[in-house]
């Protein structure tokens, strides 16, 4: 039995820890705002990952209590976030997160665009094409007569 | 205990690769590579693992790991950020699962309405409207993204060889041995285990869900604030009418912002 809580703790150990790694990961290499604090959340997740798997190993509730306040924590930043996100793009018409390097420390050097590879442009839609099928209506002659626009 | 720790520096290598070879300015044959590398290395890490008892349950315990591990990664590299956000999602759905595995019912239930369905619909909202196609320049690229990868990946190597050296020792055995099993079948993988999280937030953490109840409540008021005020902007903050822009290398080092600091 202790065997399996230590091989449960384990996994759950490494599960939190890739999800906090590839949420710094995006935290730092994205540019768009909304992605960059979707990765933070990201790593939210991992630390309540490994939370839980402390408490079911301790059998003791304070690690879901607390998993419970990170849930509401979250809730409150994505407000408080998303609502400056939004105050940011109406300013600048960009959720480009360079845009806003003036904050940075003065000894910094200045994110320079480099030029891209012009990309593809977009494949027109492909709509499927359907055989004509069925036979046309006949319409009686009196309804012709009645309604001439059918 | 070494053999293991090198199958867990493959692993995190072989998913650092992957995450690179999956980072916006790559194309999709790359992007491709990148999976087969991070599905790799995610092999290699189950490796290192120690077994769960039964099968069935090392199983589930595989299926809901990789789904959550692949989204978090797909939500982290996928350039349109509306797949991103359901990328997300789906990494939601994953940690809610294991949270089930844990026996953490309530958690599990409050992960998926209140971050899947709340959170994440304002995320969509939001992206609605700055109606983002994956196309802008911001989104096709990323910054430093080899330099990233590789601290990523040795931060889980670091993280994931101690947490193995660590719980192979015999204290934590001990540790282990310390909560007898009916106990925690009585309290965390109780039938009640809802009714039991209940009582423990309102006697125990009493003071901490309140003080949890205010801070919504501070936020709400903050989130209502800047959106009714923040977007009338200060004089000498208004944009100018083309809209501002990154420098582009050949240009001349002015700062885009720093023309009212003269």
């Amino acid at each position: 039995m202790a065997e399996r809580e230590l091989a449960l703790l384990n996994g759950y150990l490494i599960v939190g820890a890739a999800l906090v790694g590839i949420g710094m990961v995006g935290f730092i290499s994205r540019r768009n705002l909304i992605t960059i604090f979707l990765a933070a959340e990201l790593m939210l997740q991992g630390v309540s990952l490994s939370l839980i798997a402390w408490s079911r190993y301790h059998n003791d509730f304070g690690g879901q209590v607390l998993v419970l306040m990170i849930i509401a924590v979250a809730a409150a930043e994505a407000a408080i976030a998303l609502a400056l996100v939004l105050m940011l793009f109406q300013r600048v018409g960009s959720l480009d997160v360079a845009l806003w390097q003036r904050l940075r420390e003065a000894s910094q050097p200045p994110l320079v665009d480099h030029e891209l590879p012009p990309e593809s442009p977009e494949p027109p839609p492909v709509w499927p094409k359907l055989p004509p099928a069925g036979v046309r209506p006949t319409i009686p002659r009196e309804e012709l007569d009645f309604r001439p626009h059918v | 205990m070494s053999d293991v720790r090198w199958l867990v520096w493959i692993g995190c290598a072989l998913g650092g690769l992957g995450l690179w070879c999956s980072l916006p300015p790559r194309g999709a044959s790359s992007r491709a590579l990148g999976g087969v590398l991070g599905f790799s290395g995610l092999g290699f890490l189950g490796a290192a693992l120690p077994g769960l008892a039964d099968g069935v349950s090392q199983v589930v315990f595989w299926i809901l790991a990789s789904v959550t591990i692949l989204a978090a990664a797909a939500a982290v590299t996928f350039r349109n950020p509306v797949y991103c956000a359901i990328w997300f999602g789906l990494a939601l759905a994953g940690t809610a699962g294991l949270f089930l595995f844990q026996g953490a019912q309530f958690l599990a239930v409050a992960t998926v309405v209140v971050y899947a369905g709340a959170i994440l619909v304002t995320f969509l909202f939001i992206l609605m409207l700055a109606q983002p196609s994956g196309r802008a320049r911001y989104d096709r690229v990323s910054v430093e993204a080899l330099v990233s990868a590789a601290s990523g990946a040795i931060l889980v190597g670091v993280l994931a060889t101690t947490v193995l050296s660590v719980l192979a020792s015999s204290d934590a055995r001990q540790h282990a041995l310390q909560v007898p099993p009916h106990e925690r079948q009585q309290a965390i993988l109780a039938e009640d285990h809802v009714r039991q999280i209940g009582v423990h937030l309102f006697t125990t953490y009493l003071v901490p869900v309140q003080l949890v109840g205010v801070l919504l409540f501070v936020a709400l008021v903050g989130a209502a604030v800047i959106g009714a005020r923040g977007n009338r902007a200060p004089e000498n903050l208004s944009a100018p009418s083309g809209g501002w822009t990154v420098q582009k290398s050949e240009e001349v080092a002015t700062p885009p912002l720093g023309r009212n600091h003269g």
